[in-house]
């Protein structure tokens, strides 16, 4: 997600589902849409129904290239190859939107003297310091910028971010050497069909398809959607990947219009509003980044001033963390003490799913709430997960079904061959019963960031509860247990503004944390209409500034409304920010303010009415004309012009270049992925993401370069059939029948050489681990031929475990840990491994010491 | 709620599964089996046949998606073709001749229904249908296949495989309405280079001799026998009438024979 | 993707897993109840010919033949209901009348015999005062030309009804060729069910000069039967694989032409010229053979067909389009 939060100023996607029917051409790549977004996936048919074009660009034919046009069979983890060849090529052969680029991205800004790319130095940005593993960012910022004080990389996740300069000077020609026009063209200049071919394997012609197909479909009269979900984002260069797209949807102007843009599929049910309301370490509600220790973040205004921006949106940051401290301590936030801003725990390092692993393993982290999580199978290096699970002091986890997790000490593979012993693990496991979304009130963020509530059908069964009753009961006992207490950990707790009501069977009334998320008037008690009218002095509360208008009556919940209306939907649920379903849409329009064209008019500026209208809510201060100028000292969004329409960076442009918000540099860079079988042929002395976080550990190793003994790639994913690590699917009877074994992909000349059947039995291995499970040989996949290499890709479905129905081997247990260093996500979409024939016998041990399928068969 | 077969049906309700809009997500597997109350029936193994584990229709799989991994040839490319399969509601049905207690029925929606509290298992229907969509549940003792969700339709509701469909692959109304649909959909496949586009289940196609077309029709885009549905199949009770006379004809002869064999004994014996 | 002759493309796709249609869920008590009731059927047919055209000389095998009629009869309405799946619903057969269906037309016809065969062999069984006192006294009634008229074609339904119920299926075996099915069962019931009163004749030590016109009878239809089996078997094409090659190949040849039609037929022609004492075991050999090959006859048509139902390809030829005949019409 920073990928696209460092570009455009927000990490969510920047279109809808149902836009995608305006499309003139969807590109999915990086995602398997079809069968993990099936039901978004309509709007990609009836696009195509429509007329548009359907490109599919993934290492497997799958049910989403099914239904393509074309399908790409690229090599997992050269993305970024072909997505700079067509940046590379749009910009060589001049088909890009001279006058979007010019207006609406940085373009034209001047790169400071300092800055020296990758062709300089040898696949290295300049700033690298060697021994931290890091880049020193202060030499990429633009020429002129009076200094933000944002020269070091601010923390990941805090991708809505301050990215973005102002004062910079500019040449609105584009030829100026030092622009950010001719940097990125000579950056992506090594980035050409030709070794498109020699990276990914995708010979020159179906390039020139897929150029042709994006190309002709991206002008004002027609547009082109990316589609990408957790396949780019799970590399070491996953953010960088993100970015080149937003940079080639931006050079061929089709981000805020209709039909365009970049569709950021989530990995599952409501992940946008579990970073939205953040379950992640580095975040707190609304993209305010979290206190930390090796920051300036000693005191509320230490932090406010490192978080706010002179200009752009986040000028309006104070109001934002004041309200969210009213609203967790209440009346105790004061003025007077910095509106509890002390009671904030600070983070000190990084607490990313993969440390935790660590951490566990190495007694640092001694309990874990598991809640809809299945580390024992989801968990990278899942061996390693598992036995970081073992060494727990207590684990309690909450699921509606006995999951891996819960069992792995007395069903795990590590005890059926020996290895741990449930007698010696000390970890207490408690098995709490969790309710599913039918039995309980609440809401789901999609993709698309619209918030659609539910409401519970039928009760949970036994003792089954809901999350919010867990937690708020929890809290309650909690504070109850540190109420004579006077450490700072039960300070915090104590501060806490804990009174929300209960309905008369326990659960927490929901739609009153709904109303404490909008935001209120704390003097009328009245819910804010939106987050304008947030304040920084501590007379209203807000639980994510973001959200604030979903609930703008304590009657009128409007994720709860289903009156769909209009090409933009509006009416059904509620988008944020301020229900806006198109990001960026002043984009829509010429900087003129008129359309691109009749038929992709979105919004535009009504002349006579003095403000934009359109199908949609304009995403962009309603009565600002096009030709506005700010005067000198201008603040906030003040100080961008009528025609910028990126409202949440500095500048209000879309940011081809990011001069600091990136740790592993200004402009997206090839690296091979962390484990790869061949050299890197753009940056030979750089084969891999130079400032990927590695995460050493004896538990955790990596293959050594190039290392023979790992000959294929190896691809994880999933299937429409199962949920994530099978906790919601695999114990389900209807859906265990439909995907009942776990099994690997390969195609047949692979199987040849092993020497195995379609069905039989294989062994894959990675330096981690080695796994037996069933060979599906099939034509959807097929050899590639890289650099002279026939290059065999192996794809395995993740979802297996050893419980439940549908049970496998844990394909996890081959990952690593290994981090993007931007958004800490792991890479588990490419890495090494060696196949081999494996015996039948071997196999029912390894895969399922419990029990027999042939059992009463 | 009996009807004697006809022309039809005015108010004659069906599918039309389109084969080039199936995403083979399965939903429509899963809606059958949870609306139906049927148990999960699939081998517990991998059937390592495509994405394809639960295999055929059958008494407890009553929508059933087939993964067809069609190899490249110089004509077409590679292509993964899917498809929804279900019991055709034919115009004249196989099975419901065939049942020899009248347990299968046409209803009002002009769908054929097995009554389970007439059906007594003899199991003849199951050959005679030219689909392979019934079949005997071994442990039920009784012959199941699509009600065409029967209970939904009298409360106003969808079929539950078409409700959950994401795609659209499967439309649920009128038949005349389906095949008009259908119609204009293989037309405008062929227009976009779609050859062997085909609207199954027209008298031309799937409900060809004396089946006189199907309620639930398919699209698609490919020869039918690749989706595992018979071209040009027959009635199967077209046989029974000239079988019939053919058996009495024979037995006339025999009957003659016999007398003649005997008569000669007389004549020869006095 | 690499190019693939057409041909290769069927083959080489992974086909969905069950073939095209359904196979029957038919064995053995399906098979004994074919040959059982054809038995029935035909042993009621001699009895009713012997009686109305055989004359006294004949009412010895009319006598046996309803003896064997009857007592063939009685294990088939059990047979037949122990099949259902829902065995205590067997009376829902009689809810309806549906002459399309061979099988509805079939539980009539078994119903029907099953009365007359019971009145014919009541009526002979009072004629040869086996009966306990009081029960049907009278000799002969009026019933016992009507059972002999009733019976007649009762009996030819009884035992022709099971090859149209297997033609007017979906199954490329049965329904291929299926006009010659009824009349290959009828053969088969009537040899079967002389071979079986000869049989019964040979045990009783019934048998006397009188018997050879059911002899007679008994070479005529398996001649019939020798005839339409080949007729059938000549032009099934894929549909008769199952019965072309394979394990039912052997039973077939040996069991059903081998021991059912040859060996009668050669022992028939050698008999006259064996000695007396050779004759009586000759006939015995001949009548068992029958018998079984009649048995196998039943067997691999319900083993076969099933087979024939699980090959995709007999199902596919049999329904393809005449495509290619059409565009060399026009």
């Amino acid at each position: 997600m920073p990928g696209l939060g460092a570009r455009l100023g927000r990490g969510g996607a920047t279109t809808f589902l149902q836009n995608l029917a305006e499309s003139d051409c969807v590109v999915v790549m990086g995602s398997n849409m079809a069968e993990n977004h099936p039901v978004g996936f309509r709007f990609v048919v009836e696009a195509r129904e429509r007329g548009g074009t359907v490109v599919h660009v993934d290492p497997r034919f799958t049910r989403t290239s099914a239904l393509a046009d074309l399908h790409l069979p690229i090599r997992a983890g050269s993305d970024l190859v072909l997505l700079g060849a067509l940046i590379s090529a749009v910009i060589e052969r001049g088909l890009f939107n001279r006058e979007y680029v010019l207006h609406y991205t940085n373009a034209a800004a001047l790169v400071g003297d300092a800055f020296q790319d990758t062709d300089d130095l040898h696949g290295l940005f300049s700033g690298y310091r060697e021994g931290e593993r890091a880049y020193d960012t202060s030499s990429w910022a633009l020429a002129g910028n009076r200094g933000s004080g944002h020269s070091q990389a601010i923390d990941a996740e805090s991708y809505e971010q301050r990215a973005g300069e102002t004062n910079v000077e500019e040449d609105p020609s584009l030829t100026h050497l030092r622009c950010v026009f001719q940097v990125l063209r000579r950056h992506f200049a090594r980035y050409t069909p030709e070794s498109v071919q020699r990276v990914c394997g995708i010979d020159p012609d179906q390039f020139e398809r897929l150029l042709s197909a994006i190309t002709a479909n991206s002008t004002p009269e027609r547009t082109t959607t990316f589609c990408y979900s957790v396949a780019w984002t799970q590399h070491t260069t996953g953010t960088q990947m993100i970015g080149a797209c937003a940079i080639l949807q931006l050079l061929l102007g089709n981000i805020g219009r209709p039909g365009g843009g970049i569709m950021a599929l989530r990995g599952h049910a409501t992940i946008q509003g579990s970073t939205d309301i953040p379950t992640l370490f580095n975040l707190l509600p609304g993209y305010l980044p979290m206190p930390a220790a090796d920051r300036p973040h000693a005191s509320l205004a230490n932090y406010l001033a490192d978080v706010t921006t002179e200009t752009g949106w986040w000028h309006h940051a104070p109001a934002y963390m004041v309200s969210l401290l009213k609203a967790y301590y209440g009346e105790r936030a004061t003025p007077n003490n910095g509106f509890g801003y002390g009671w904030l725990p600070q983070i000190e390092g990084d607490y990313s799913f993969q440390q935790m692993t660590l951490m566990m393993d190495r007694g640092v982290i001694q309990g874990l709430f598991c809640m809809g999580q299945n580390p024992a199978v989801g968990g990278l290096n899942a061996k390693l997960a598992r036995r970081g699970l073992s060494r727990l002091r207590w684990l309690v986890v909450r699921d509606a079904f006995e999951i891996e997790s819960a069992n792995f000490w007395k069903d795990g593979p590590e005890v059926a061959e020996g290895s741990l012993r449930p007698e010696e693990i000390p970890t207490e496991v408690f098995l709490l019963p969790a309710a599913l979304t039918a039995e309980k009130d609440g809401s789901y963020t999609n993709t698309q960031r619209l918030i659609q509530w539910h409401d519970r059908a039928v009760p949970p069964p036994g003792e089954a509860t809901s999350e919010a009753w867990f937690v708020h009961r929890l809290a309650r006992l909690l504070r109850e247990r540190y109420a004579d207490d006077d450490s700072p950990r039960a300070a915090q707790l104590q501060a806490l503004e804990w009174t929300y009501p209960t309905l008369p069977d326990g659960e927490p009334n929901l739609e009153r944390v709904l109303l404490e998320i909008n935001g209120v008037h704390l003097a009328s008690g009245q819910p804010v209409t939106g987050f304008g009218e947030l304040r920084d002095d501590g007379s209203t509360a807000c639980g994510c500034w973001i959200y604030s208008g979903i609930m703008p009556a304590t009657d009128r919940n409007r994720a709860r409304e289903r009156a769909a209306s209009g090409r933009a939907s509006l009416g059904w649920g509620y988008a944020w920010p301020a229900d806006r379903r198109i990001l960026y849409n002043r984009a829509s329009a010429r900087p003129d303010g008129t359309p691109w064209s009749e038929r992709k008019a979105w919004i535009w500026w009504d002349i006579e009415r003095g403000r934009w209208i359109g199908h949609d809510i304009p995403d962009f201060p309603s009565a600002k004309p096009p030709e506005y100028r700010p005067g000198a000292g201008a603040t906030g969004v003040t100080a961008h012009r009528g025609d910028a329409p990126f409202l949440m960076l500095a500048d209000g442009r879309a940011q081809l270049f990011v001069a600091s918000a990136l740790r592993d540099g200004p402009l997206p860079t090839h690296y091979e992925p962390w484990e790869s079988p061949v050299a890197n042929e753009l940056y030979p002395d750089q084969l891999r993401n130079p400032v990927a976080r590695e995460l050493s550990d004896p538990g955790n190793p990596y293959q050594p370069l190039q290392d023979p003994r790992f000959p294929h790639v190896l691809t994880t994913y999933r299937l429409t059939e199962h949920h994530t690590a099978g906790g919601m699917s695999r114990f389900v009877p209807w859906l265990a029948e439909l995907q009942p074994e776990g099994f690997a992909e390969l195609d047949s000349v692979l199987a040849d050489r092993v020497g195995i059947d379609n069905g039989g039995w294989i062994a894959i291995s990675t330096p981690r681990g080695e796994i037996v499970t069933r060979a599906l040989v099939t034509d959807r996949l097929q050899p590639l031929s890289i650099g002279g290499r026939t290059i065999h890709q192996v794809g395995l479905p993740w979802h297996f475990g050893f419980g439940g129905i549908a049970t496998g081997a844990i394909a996890n247990d081959l990952t690593s840990l290994v981090e993007d260093p931007n958004s800490l996500i792991h890479e588990g979409k490419a890495m090494t491994c060696s196949v081999r024939r494996a015996s039948f016998s071997a196999t029912r041990v390894a895969m399922d010491g419990t029990r027999d399928w042939n059992e009463g068969r | 709620m009996t009807r004697s077969f006809g022309h039809e049906h005015p108010g004659a309700m069906g599918f039309l599964t389109d084969a080039t809009l199936c995403i083979g997500c399965k939903a429509c597997e899963v809606a059958c089996k949870q609306w139906n109350e049927l148990p999960a029936d699939g081998d517990a193994a991998l059937s390592a046949r495509s994405y394809d584990n639960t295999g055929d229709l059958g008494a407890t799989t009553w929508r059933h998606v087939a993964f067809i991994e069609r190899v490249a040839t110089d004509e077409a490319p590679f292509a993964w073709l899917m498809l929804s399969d279900v019991c055709k509601h034919c115009v004249h049905a196989g099975c419901m001749e065939a049942c020899p207690t009248g347990a299968i029925v046409r209803t009002e929606f002009d769908s054929i229904f097995i009554q389970p509290d007439i059906c007594n298992g003899c199991g003849y229907c199951v050959p005679a249908c030219p689909f392979g969509v019934p079949q005997l549940d071994q442990d039920d003792g009784r012959v199941h296949k699509c009600t065409l969700c029967y209970d939904r339709l009298r409360g106003g509701l969808q079929p539950a495989c078409a409700t959950a469909c994401p795609t659209d692959s499967i439309l649920f109304g009128p038949v005349t309405e389906l095949r008009s649909i259908g119609r204009s959909r293989v037309e405008s496949l062929k227009e976009r280079g779609v050859q062997k586009a085909s609207l199954y289940g027209d008298t031309s196609l799937g409900g060809t001799n004396g089946i006189g077309g199907l309620n639930a029709m398919f699209v698609l885009n490919d020869e039918p026998e690749l989706f595992n549905l018979p071209a040009a199949p027959s009635l199967p009770q077209r046989t029974t009438g000239p079988a019939f006379l053919a058996t009495l004809l024979s037995g006339a002869c025999f009957a003659l024979l016999g007398a003649a064999a005997f008569r000669a004994t007389k004549r020869g014996e006095d | 993707m690499p190019k693939k002759p057409l041909d290769d493309r069927i083959r080489d796709s992974p086909r969905p897993h069950a073939p095209p249609i359904h196979r029957s869920h038919w064995g053995w008590l399906v098979v004994a109840y074919f040959f059982l009731g054809g038995i029935a059927g035909g042993a009621q047919v001699i009895a009713a010919l012997a009686a109305l055209v055989g004359g006294k000389k004949s009412a010895g095998v009319a006598r046996l033949a309803r003896y064997v009629s009857f007592a063939a009869f009685l294990p088939c309405p059990p047979l037949l209901i122990l099949d259902l799946g829902r065995p205590e619903r067997f009376l829902h057969m009689l809810r309806v009348v549906k002459l399309r269906s061979p099988m509805s037309v079939g539980s009539w016809t078994l119903v029907a015999f099953g009365g007359v065969a019971a009145l014919a062999t009541l009526d002979q069984a009072a004629a040869d005062h086996i009966l306990p006192r009081g029960m049907l006294t009278r000799r002969r009634g009026w019933w016992s030309p009507l059972t002999a008229v009733t019976g007649l074609p009762l009996g030819l339904g009884l035992a022709g009804y099971t090859g149209v119920l297997l033609a007017a299926t979906a199954v490329p075996l049965w329904t291929k060729r299926g006009l010659l099915l009824g009349p290959l069962f009828l053969a088969s019931a009537l040899s079967t069910a002389a071979a079986a009163i000869d049989a019964t004749a040979i045990a009783t030590g019934q048998r006397h000069r009188g018997w050879a016109p059911l002899r007679r009878f008994e070479r005529l239809t398996l001649l019939a039967e020798t005839l339409l089996m080949a007729a059938w078997l000549g032009r099934l094409g894929r549909a008769g694989l199952p019965l072309a090659s394979g394990p039912l190949a052997l039973w077939v040849h040996h069991g059903v032409a081998g021991l059912g039609l040859a060996v009668p037929a050669v022992l028939g022609a050698l008999a006259p010229h064996l000695p007396p004492k050779l004759r009586i075991t000759a006939s015995a050999v001949a009548l068992s053979s029958t018998l079984f090959g009649g048995f196998v006859l039943r067997w691999v048509l319900v083993v076969g067909g099933n087979r024939s139902a699980d090959d995709a390809g007999a199902t596919f030829e049999m329904t393809a389009r005449p495509s290619t005949e059409r565009k060399q019409g026009n």
